[in-house]
């Protein structure tokens, strides 16, 4: 039996340069079609759709292409009585879309837009008693959850509100032998939960809980032949996947560990040269989720066209320096 | 189509999903059928078989309308009642099961009694065949496992209060076979979704959720999970998920049966909620009578036969990788799951030498003198440091992952051989062989990368 590597083989006319233009027009027009159908389907994370859309903006320079005070009144519209924010009108309140609303409000510099003492007070409420966060009041568990009450928390300046060191406890539970953390304790290592686990110990000053050499290890053995990453062994290379590869490695110092040049590759391959945006592969449909994870990562890798991100909240850089919030990195 | 005669249209359809649905208890699969243009006086609803399908035409209208419907209601500007409420959802969710507040509207529904926990279970498991990822479905399920968990531990709590009568007998019973049939029927479904879906993340970190809540600490429920996963794997050999479930089910059975040495009176059964095991494993069955030679004798044999057990896993688990990769050469799930079973093996061997040393000296190496002099071959027993990896392993005659006979204590201490253990020299002799045949040039990536594991992380470790 021969084997057989799940990767993409990368064709020579694929694009190899950033087109960073068509990708703005690509999302500034993305919220104008609305399809009836499509728009339907993902109404239920619209709030992280737009943070995506909008940071990819930052990062390119176009903020100023979109309608500002729509998003704002949007948003306000979405503040529950509980002081969660919902995905958008009608919806449920989450952390998730409480998360992506704040990230928003800060790209806009303006968090006074919603009752910010009601956010904290949410998000205090949907701690447990072994430190971990419930996503809402039905009570899921999940260590993305832990990230996204310390990252709101900590772009609200707030994070003393909340007992850190349970919520350190729980996420280190979470930790497996390889290096890497799943959802729940006893969970299979994944890169997604990584990324949110290693963006987590950041924001509460804990990273050298980490045993970042062999975490290290596992996120380089992410990379494919193609240069680009996967989320978990055996699995296709994606460019949502390199960007929370490359940002957790980011986080724990170890980005050089990796062939950065073959991943710079594999990402400008994922363009639509046509449509503008990126795709999770070459030659898939794009998409605004994959199109930030795309310029982000190329960010990450250094590229100047674009604005330096954070890789722990995935922002531009230049809008923490204003609200003074400086994530730890190790070197 | 005018606006009313669309709202008559789709009513009909939602209609003849829940009807379907009601009329057919054993529709098992939902799906879309491709059919761009509507066929007069048809309804767009089509069972074939236990197959639930709809015409793709209806879709576009359909899926819109149902959901701005529901929104509407959940912003108190349209009034629906319950059994609407039920349909719509329903309907919703069988198109786009991550649209998260129509769930939340079904936990309502759970909450306030109108609707049936196991019907919600059966409607997820129905999205799950056309959506096998669904976080919000995963995440709703466990939702809805806690409130029948809720129910019965609640019915426990009562019984304990009250003296127990026949009819409660018989009540406690049926909920436990309740529960065991639904943790049955929770296994079914994830590994349902784990064949339509490969390295399914969420189908499989929900199956250890399920394990976690509704069976904590018994044995019986993970060795069969562990036997009945041993051809599944074989069979998914990239499958990272499934694997790392064997590696979950590995180490709780190693961690029960470590606990065992330390203190044998523990019950398997620790949580009033969880499934009961309906026969005892064999190493907890006190009145088996093989079991039982005296007063002192039968903890100490009890706690010979959990180690014995825990060597005879992982001498198992080894010789079906080892098989594996030489079968399916290239393959980084197996060499990952590798790595993860000799450091589990690591650990334990690590753990039982510090409580060892810790003054507890009935625990590793006396068991080991005690098990070299009844041994023909020695060798075959070491464990501790300084293992020499050449015993043979096929030491122990070991069918597929078949129980341990309680019989085997007594033959163990008329000298047949223990299973043999990992141990780093093995795993450095499987190295070189690997190396030495001629494989495929990922298979000696593999092989290399996890020669270097052993020398960074296990050799270099204090
Ligand atoms: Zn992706």
């Amino acid at each position: 039996m021969g084997t057989q590597v799940k990767d993409v083989i990368i064709k020579p006319e694929a694009p190899n340069a950033l087109l960073l233009d068509k990708h703005a027009d690509y999302i500034s027009a993305y919220g104008s079609k609305k399809d009836d159908y499509e728009y339907t389907l993902s109404e239920y994370l619209r709030m992280s759709g737009i943070y995506w859309g909008l940071t990819v903006m930052d990062l390119m320079a176009q903020l100023p292409r979109m309608n500002r005070q729509e998003i704002i009144d949007f948003i306000k519209a979405c503040q529950h009585e509980c002081g969660g924010v919902s995905a958008s009108i009608g919806h449920d309140p989450h952390l998730l879309y409480t998360l992506s609303a704040v990230q928003i409000l800060c790209l806009y510099d303006s968090v006074d837009a919603i009752d910010v003492d009601k956010v904290v007070e949410y998000i205090k409420g949907l701690q447990q008693e072994d430190g971990s966060f419930a996503g809402d009041k039905w009570g899921e568990i999940d260590t993305r959850f832990s990230f996204c009450a310390v990252a709101t928390l900590a772009l609200l300046g707030k994070m003393d509100t909340i007992n850190v060191d349970k919520a350190v406890e729980f996420v280190l539970s979470c930790m497996n032998f390889d290096g890497g953390f799943g959802c729940r304790p006893g969970s299979e290592s994944h890169a997604g939960q990584i990324y949110c686990c290693t963006g987590f110990l950041s924001l509460t000053g804990q990273l050298h809980q980490v045993n970042a050499d062999l975490l290290g290890w596992w996120l380089c053995e992410r990379q494919l032949p193609s240069g680009g990453l996967n989320g978990r062994p055996e699995k296709l290379p994606d460019v949502c996947y390199s960007w929370w590869v490359l940002a957790s490695l980011k986080i724990i110092g170890r980005i050089h560990w990796i062939d950065k040049a073959k991943l710079r590759t594999f990402i400008l391959a994922c363009q639509d040269e046509e449509t503008g945006g990126f795709a999770d592969r070459p030659g898939d449909m794009v998409d605004p989720f994959h199109t930030l994870f795309g310029i982000a990562g190329l960010s990450l890798l250094g590229d100047e066209q674009i604005k330096p991100v954070n890789p722990v909240l995935c922002m531009p850089e230049d809008v923490l320096q204003r609200i003074n919030l400086q994530p730890d990195l190790l070197s | 189509m005018a606006e009313c005669e669309e709202e008559v249209l789709v009513q009909r359809v939602v209609k003849d999903i829940t009807n379907a649905l009601k009329r057919n208890p054993s529709i098992d699969e939902i799906g879309v059928i491709p059919c761009p243009e509507a066929r007069y006086n048809r309804s767009p609803i089509v069972l074939v078989e236990n197959k639930l399908g709809v015409e793709s035409w209806c879709v576009k209208f359909l899926l819109p309308y149902v959901h701005n419907k529901l929104l509407l209601y959940r912003q108190r500007k349209h009034w629906l009642d319950r059994e609407a409420l039920v349909d719509i959802t329903c309907t919703v969710l069988l198109l786009n099961p991550d649209f998260t507040t129509a769930w939340n509207v079904r936990k309502e529904l759970v909450q306030s009694g109108v609707l049936n926990p196991e019907k919600d279970l059966y409607l997820g498991q129905l999205a799950l065949t056309k959506f096998p990822k669904s976080p919000e479905t995963w995440i709703h399920r466990r939702w809805v496992l806690q409130q029948v968990l809720g129910q019965s531990s609640a019915g426990d709590r009562r019984r304990r209060q009250q003296q127990r009568d026949e009819a409660d007998a018989e009540r406690s019973q049926q909920l436990s076979e309740h529960l065991a049939r639904t943790l049955h029927q929770e296994m079914k479904v994830c590994s349902d979704a784990a064949c339509r879906y490969p390295s399914n993340y969420n189908a499989w970190s929900h199956r250890i959720w399920v394990l976690q809540h509704m069976a904590r600490g018994n044995i019986k429920v993970f060795y069969d999970e562990l036997s009945s996963m041993r051809l599944w794997v074989s069979m998914h050999v990239s499958d990272h998920s499934g694997f790392h479930y064997r590696q979950f089910l590995l180490k709780e059975l190693v961690s029960e049966l470590s606990q065992s040495t330390a203190s044998s009176t523990s019950s398997p059964q620790h949580r009033s909620s969880s499934v009961s095991s309906s026969s005892p494993v064999p190493f907890h069955n006190h009145a088996n009578g093989e079991l039982s030679g005296g007063e002192g004798g039968e903890d100490e044999e009890e706690r010979q036969l959990s180690f014995i057990t825990v060597l005879q896993l992982f001498h198992q688990e080894m010789e079906l990788i080892s098989d594996l990769i030489q079968s399916f050469p290239g393959h980084e799930t197996l060499w990952s799951h590798r790595r993860h079973v000799f450091f589990l093996w690591h650990q334990w061997r690590t753990d039982q030498q510090l409580s060892n040393d810790g003054g507890d000296s009935t625990l590793l190496s006396d068991r080991e003198a005690g098990l070299h002099k009844g041994g023909a071959q020695g060798c075959a027993a070491q464990v501790g440091e300084g293992v020499n990896g050449q015993c043979p392993s096929e030491a122990m005659e070991v069918e597929g992952a078949s129980l341990p006979d309680p019989r085997d204590s007594k033959r163990l201490k008329r000298g047949v051989h223990l299973p043999a253990p990992p141990s780093l020299p093995s795993e450095y002799t499987f190295i070189s062989s690997v190396l030495d045949s001629c494989c495929p040039s990922e298979q000696r990536r593999f092989a290399l990368s996890y020669r270097k594991w052993l020398d960074t992380v296990i050799v270099q470790q204090p």
